[in-house]
């Protein structure tokens, strides 16, 4: 199919938040680089941080070709309120524990994701995802080792990964906050099925681990349709951090 | 403990029979017998015999490289968050993630040498164990980034390009690895400065600006001159050149890329004479680079804190790791 | 799984593309092979620079490194093709016969084998 058939403004809206959501969380992530826990481990997740840049670029680029726009004044010339990433990444890096429970659900969130956009009519994407679900298989395989570990080691490790799982509650869900023009997409045979649909599948996918592991399912994320507006101070923060190179000379070359 | 080496493919019939110094001599024996061995050229493992002097000076060698490697992402790390497009930010990425990979690797071969990597890392922490002068000095904006990556670690390559042959094989195979991937570093540090060096006035200025500021410790980096017959890193084989001569070939590469860019080398004696065909320069200041290196230097202390902090905040990830994956 | 009470060194061993020989690539310290894995993963694979790893812990190796049966004293270059020099003798034969000494083969032949 070509592009032209399908509205922009519906797969925007779609490249869109996974963009975001690749740019945030591989930026957030980079934060461990140098101060993880063991140096192998701090190599290990500095290339799960360049993988989703890596992914971001690449739907940025994907994006900025749609629009006729360069990727990286998509990436990084817009005010905070502008990024449609998911709440679930708007909380800031935390402890060990924190960042191995986001990217759990994430990571989690983002494989059902890419299932469903997997042979699309769109063959610019459908090529991407088939990239992308490879490189996921990674991060998924990797985090999961931590999510055991921290979950079974009675004491310390797991008492925080519960504090961690606590916080996220009301957002661990919003990687399935409706798109805008979800139903285009559909039609179009771009996504297989709905956001509620691809929500349910992953509740199905991560049920048995978190059983096995006996940590609390995350409920409904409160506030679903707002899912990806409404972003906190951590990632204004982190956008004041990212922007600030850029914002002290507009328009230059980097 | 047994030595991974003995399984090379590559060997050649006559290259590695066992030492003569391995055998059950008297110490002085033993100790010209090694001698003799590594300055003829030879190579020693982690598993042959070794003077106590060569392995604490082998061990000093490696710890302040491995050191230097982890302090020196630091500087960087902050610059991270900060780099203003997708392909910088990843490339930047990268580098550091390269940095620590580079520290990971010598402190492996440092420990093999039988010092725990918790008591390297208690020993920089304490002040008891140095890093490079470099790594002490603040970065305070994005064209510093660019020019540590371009020319402290040119400055670093050229020393570790002489490595490569030290008699301490692990060493030498060890640099072999970190030079590859360190000529990429530079060519990352070389573009950033060369994008901001034909830019707007402001991004000329800043980096200018950098290099008035990174000039100093760049020159004083690879240490004071001394006479050949008192290093006894040189007597060993450790490593092969002096610090005047590694000065040296950093100049006669840097020097004409840092004019084909038009930036001005901050200073005014430092010229080429073509008769004896060396740099002669104003003299580093080495009071400085005692007092940096001695941990005095303007982030010393912020840095060995902020590491300090690091280590205790994620001490329960490795405590919980070393469980192994059940819990008892 | 028993736990390590440290962390050990696992070896690394690397297969640069299709059909080369695994080679010794380093170490790296983890407390068990799963992680070991990833690790290696990390430190030897991650710019795409390998085909296959294979990851041992250190302890598992056996190494053999004595001299006695490694280089054995007494000649054996009847078993090395640098055991067998020729040149003189065929010189002496090509002197007979009148005989040329036959052209080195080329690796390019225009017709295959």
């Amino acid at each position: 199919m070509t592009v032209a058939a399908i509205p922009t403004i519906a797969l925007d809206g779609l490249l869109r938040s996974m963009a975001d959501d690749e740019f945030v969380i591989g930026f957030s992530d980079s934060e461990w680089t140098g101060i993880a826990p063991i140096l192998e481990e701090d190599v290990a997740m500095s290339s799960l941080a360049q993988d989703e840049l890596g992914h971001a670029t690449a739907l940025f680029g994907l994006l900025g070709e749609l629009l006729g726009e360069d990727p990286n004044a998509i990436a990084y010339d817009r005010q905070p309120e502008h990024y449609r990433h998911c709440r679930l990444l708007d909380h800031a890096r935390g402890d060990w524990a924190m960042t191995i429970a986001r990217r759990y659900l994430y990571d989690s969130a983002d494989a059902v994701r890419l299932d469903a956009l997997a042979g699309g009519s769109w063959a610019p994407l459908s090529d991407l995802v088939a990239k992308l679900i490879r490189e996921e298989r990674y991060h998924l395989m990797h985090v999961g080792v931590w999510l055991n570990r921290l979950a079974h080691h009675d004491g310390e490790a797991r008492t925080r990964l519960l504090v961690a799982l606590r916080e996220l509650r009301p957002d661990a869900a919003t990687v399935f906050t409706p798109l805008p023009h979800e139903d285009t997409l559909i039609e179009a045979g771009i996504l297989e099925a709905p956001m509620s649909e691809l929500e349910r599948r992953w509740r199905e996918t991560i049920g048995p681990v978190f059983a096995d592991l006996d940590l609390p399912m995350p409920p409904a994320a409160t506030e679903l349709d707002r899912g990806r507006l409404d972003h906190r101070e951590a990632f204004r923060w982190l956008w004041g951090e990212f922007t600030s190179v850029r914002r002290s000379e507009p328009g230059a070359t980097w | 403990m047994t030595d991974p080496r003995a399984l090379e493919p590559i060997l050649g019939p006559r290259e590695r029979t066992k030492p003569a110094f391995n055998e059950e001599l008297p110490h002085d024996e033993r100790f010209a017998l090694f001698e003799a061995h590594v300055m003829a050229g030879g190579k020693v493992e982690a598993t042959d015999w070794m003077p106590d002097e060569y392995r604490a000076a082998v061990l000093r060698f490696v710890e302040m490289h491995a050191n230097s490697e982890l302090m020196g992402v630091l500087p960087e790390r902050e610059w991270l968050m900060r780099a203003p497009t997708l392909r910088r930010k990843l490339a930047l990425t990268a580098k550091v993630q390269d940095e620590v990979g580079h520290a990971q690797l010598l402190y492996r071969v440092a420990e093999d040498l039988g010092k725990p990597r918790e008591q390297m890392f208690d020993d920089l922490l304490a002040g008891k164990t140095k890093f490079h002068n470099v790594f002490h000095y603040p970065t305070v904006g994005w064209a510093d980034v660019g020019m540590i990556a371009w020319l402290v670690d040119a400055a670093a390559i050229v020393a570790q390009q002489a490595l490569r042959d030290s008699s301490y094989a692990p060493y030498a195979r060890t640099m072999r690895k970190i030079c590859w991937e360190e000529s990429v570093h530079i060519m990352h540090g070389r573009d950033v400065v060369t994008t901001m060096a034909t830019g707007s006035p402001m991004q000329r200025a800043a980096i200018q600006d950098a290099l008035d500021r990174w000039w100093g410790p760049l020159m004083q980096m690879h240490g004071p001159r001394s006479p050949r017959e008192k290093d006894r890193d040189l007597h060993w084989r450790i490593k092969a050149r002096t610090s005047e001569e590694l000065r040296q070939e950093f100049l006669t590469i840097y020097v004409p890329r840092i004019r084909e860019l038009g930036l001005v080398i901050p200073d005014p004696a430092l010229e080429y004479a073509e008769e004896p065909g060396e740099w002669t320069y104003s003299e580093p200041d080495w009071s400085e680079l005692r007092t940096v290196v001695t941990n005095h230097g303007p982030m010393s202390q912020a840095r060995l804190a902020f590491r300090r902090l690091a280590r205790d905040e994620t001490r329960w990830v490795r405590e919980t790791i070393l469980a192994g994956p059940r819990a008892a | 799984m028993p736990a390590a009470a440290e962390l050990e060194a696992w070896e690394v061993f690397r297969q640069e593309k299709d059909g080369d020989p695994m080679r010794h690539g380093g170490s790296v310290m983890a407390p068990d092979a799963e992680l070991a894995t990833h690790y290696a993963r990390e430190l030897f694979g991650r710019r795409q620079e390998s085909v296959r790893l294979w990851v041992v812990r250190r302890g598992d190796i056996l190494d053999l490194a004595d001299p006695d049966l490694l280089q054995p004293p007494l000649d054996r270059s009847y078993k090395k093709p640098g055991g067998y020099v020729m040149r003189d003798k065929l010189a002496a034969a090509r002197e007979i016969s009148g005989g040329s000494k036959p052209r080195a083969r080329s690796s390019r032949r225009t017709t295959s084998t």
